[in-house]
């Protein structure tokens, strides 16, 4: 493990050797256009300012990034993969700030490089002294071979590797080929940690020089039997031979091991050795480290927490000299509410919705299984939308199994620009097709789907990313919700 | 006398292997068609060292996978060649998509290794090319029937796929890249097999497909075989319009400025609070 130097607080970067003053001047032009950026775009009302202040202060110094990588007095944490990155952030900041460190992070799924460049902007000060001892940054897993290069994080974490977004990354293989080769560029000085029981992620890290942590589950209290059929990446990485799993936690997460060449989950640094489901929807686990044994309360739902809960873990082990006690983190990891989209319960009136975000079939499939344990039949809002950020291919929604959910339907309304393409899923999902309700504006779709909702009822909104932060500013506006900047 | 409920056979090619972009959409298609319509289905699976009895199949369904996956299955494929070439020539109905459709033609180059060997079913052949061709496509074609009808989808494929005399192209492109890019063809056809670059899985949303598919593999079985019976196809037939609206639209760069400017004006105009109140 290594240490933070102790410094004075907010050393600049002017004292550097190859940041000129022509560049520091530059960079302070960058900082405060990103900064007025940002206000224009809070007093104006588009989106909080998450990408704009970023996109302003890169076009003033296209080497801003460098410049903050440059910044030896703030540790700089990157975190990456499919599916999992928000959380395991938020888990991660609790950490650290449990360890009394102070944090500046990026804004929740605000992940391509205008986002990362923003949280930099907002947490400097002009003359580019940062002033957090910790910049944790979540980062597009397509975006962070344009990030890493520059800004030399200490920690890079890599949380899975699962089928997202296919049409902008072309092939599963080429994300982890993008991965690798990100991996391969970090120093001795850095650590990587990886989810172990990710066959593909734990293939990433065959020769960089930086220091592995693996993390991952050892217990087989919650083992499924078979992977999913949305399994991605279940053949041996290196012999192409179908793996077999001595335990299968989540889709093609578990202890697998090639019976053709042998390679085999690696040992785990960080691993979760008891599973216990706690009565109110989350998890008491065990997780033994290097540091010592630690019993965490997870509040929050599915199995997938339970990995991030160990990634964050393992992560702040790697980024920080003093990790925090056992009952300190016990105390940071259970405090935390449900970020923003996952699963996350606003009171409308006398109705509840629950947000779910959902970007691909594992975490429509995890986050899918979680509701249907509740009781009774479910009010179904689901809203699905080609753009930038959500993609445009939607031939996934045919690996989620919607064949489980219509049996429990009590209504449905379905909204965004793809809504036909939603619709028909669910019409071969066996929906009636009487009850596909197409509302393609998401007020009317909402205000429908209440409508449909009984006093005391919930509405479960499964909803990609542009159309569930359109459905929660329209919850925000009514009162019903802070926005996610000022939680 | 009632005659007895007709049956479709179907074989479904490595579920487990090629089975990446939803295509299992199609098999979802197909069976539920026939539900609705009162005819019986099986469906036998045939994974790596399976050899299904091709004899017996009056629809084998084949579908796409990434590299990894189609070198697995190119090598698994040569013992199952013989008995799938045979069905193809007498009739048998094949859907091929994607890594299914290059596995089918003569060979296909991937861009880093060695010439995987197809099962030269159809006279094609596929090289790897520098970019991915990845959008929505609409293609125009009539199967030699003269009903025009339009084929609409999503391709993503590095792979660009060139016909020969003995194979024709499946439709005409109206919007999408096609096999190569180049020369305005998607997709091939020999005798009754299928094979396109389209996912989105393509036979939900070409209702029209999904029932050719069906009444050629009925026809394979049932001499006697009448027209099937129309569906409701509401949800499909706006799917359709709907993907072929995606796939006609312009340029990328225009569709984007003018997107930026819409949201800019839409963000300046939006009154503090919108919508009906509950």
């Amino acid at each position: 493990m290594r240490t933070i130097a102790s410094r004075s607080p907010g050393s600049s970067l002017a004292g550097k050797a190859h940041v000129t003053p022509s560049g520091q001047a530059r960079l302070a032009l960058a900082l405060g256009a990103g900064k007025a950026a940002a206000t224009a775009s809070r007093v104006l009302r588009f989106g909080g300012g998450t990408s704009f202040p970023g996109s302003v202060a890169r076009r003033m110094d296209p080497r801003i990034l460098q410049k903050v990588g440059a910044a030896t007095d703030v540790r700089k944490v990157i975190v990456t993969g499919s599916n999992g990155k928000t959380t395991t952030c938020r888990m991660l900041a609790a950490l650290a700030r449990a360890s009394g460190l102070m944090v500046t992070q990026n804004r929740s799924g605000s992940n391509l490089l205008q986002g990362v460049i923003s949280a930099a902007v907002r947490g400097m000060d002009l003359r580019g002294r940062m002033h957090a001892q910790l910049l944790l940054l979540e980062v597009d897993e397509a975006t962070v071979r344009l990030v890493t290069p520059d800004l030399q994080p200490e920690t890079l974490l890599i949380t899975n590797i699962f089928r997202d977004q296919l049409d902008r990354f072309g092939e599963l293989y080429s994300i982890a080929r993008g991965l690798e080769a990100v991996v391969d560029t970090l120093p001795a000085t850095a650590t990587v940690v990886l989810n172990g029981d990710d066959p593909l992620v734990a293939s990433l890290a065959t020769r960089t020089a930086a220091r592995l942590v693996y993390f991952g589950i050892q217990a087989d209290s919650s083992a499924t039997q078979a992977p999913e059929h949305a399994a991605d990446s279940i053949r041996c990485v290196r012999c192409q031979h179908l793996l077999t799993y001595r335990a299968v936690h989540l889709s093609h997460l578990g202890d697998y091991q090639c019976p053709e060449c042998g390679n085999a989950r690696p040992g785990l640094d960080v691993a979760v050795t008891a599973i216990l489901p706690s009565p109110d929807a989350g998890f008491d686990i065990i997780v033994e480290t290097p540091a010592g044994t630690f019993p965490l309360q997870v509040p929050l739902p599915g199995l997938h927490n339970v990995y991030n809960a160990a990634a964050a873990l393992a992560g702040v082990m790697a980024s920080v000299q003093r990790p925090p006690e056992p009952a300190e983190a016990r105390r940071a990891i259970s405090g935390l509410r449900p970020a923003f989209g996952r699963l996350e319960e606003i009171r409308a009136g006398e109705r509840k919705v629950v947000l779910a975000f959902v970007k691909n079939p594992t975490a429509y499939n995890t986050t899918l299984f979680e509701v249907l344990r509740r009781p009774g039949l479910k009010h179904v809002l689901a809203a699905h939308s080609n753009t930038v950020v959500d993609g445009e291919d939607f031939a996934w929604l045919w690996d989620v199994e919607l064949e489980q959910l219509t049996p429990q339907l009590a209504s449905l309304v379905i909204s965004g620009t793809r809504a036909e393409e939603v619709a028909l899923r669910f019409k071969y999902a066996g929906a009636r097709p009487a009850d596909l309700q197409v509302l393609h504006d998401r007020s009317t779709a909402l205000h429908a789907a209440l409508t449909q909702t009984q006093p005391g009822e919930s509405l479960y909104i499964f909803a990609g990313y542009t159309p569930m932060r359109e459905l929660r500013s329209i919850m925000q506006r009514r009162g019903w919700v802070a926005s996610p900047w000022e939680e | 006398m009632a005659r007895a409920p007709m049956t479709v056979r179907i074989c479904y090619l490595y579920p487990r292997l090629l089975s990446v972009a939803g295509d299992r959409g199609n098999l979802l298609a197909l069976i539920r068609r026939c539900s609705w319509r009162g005819i019986r289905y099986s469906v036998t699976e045939a994974d790596v060292g399976e050899v299904p009895d091709f004899a017996h199949a009056d629809l084998i369904l084949v579908h796409g996978g990434q590299d990894r996956e189609m070198t697995a299955a190119a090598r698994d494929l040569a013992a199952k060649a013989g008995a799938l070439r045979d069905a193809v020539e007498a009739d048998a109905v094949v859907l091929a998509v994607c890594a299914g459709y290059q596995l089918l033609g003569h060979y296909y180059d991937p861009p880093d290794g060695p010439r995987l060997q197809g099962l030269g079913v159809l006279d094609a052949v596929t090289e790897g090319g520098p970019t991915r061709f990845i959008g929505h496509v609409a293609l125009k074609c009539d199967l030699g029937s003269g009903n025009q009808h339009q084929l609409v989808g999503f391709e993503n494929h590095s792979g660009r796929t060139y016909l020969g005399s003995g194979a024709k192209p499946l439709g005409q492109v109206l919007g999408g890249a096609g096999n190569n890019g180049e020369d305005g063809t998607e997709g091939a056809r020999y005798r009754e097999v299928y094979a396109t670059y389209l996912h989105g899985p393509v036979l939900p949303k070409n209702a029209w497909l999904a029932d050719h598919l069906l009444s050629r593999a009925l026809a394979h079985r049932y001499q006697d075989f009448g027209p099937l019976a129309p569906l409701p196809d509401l949800a499909e037939e706006q799917a359709h319009v709907a993907s072929l609206r995606l796939a006609r639209r312009p340029a990328g760069r225009w569709r984007a400025a003018a997107a930026a400017l819409s949201q800019i004006g839409r963000t300046l105009a939006a009154p503090a609070a919108t919508g009906p109140d509950l």
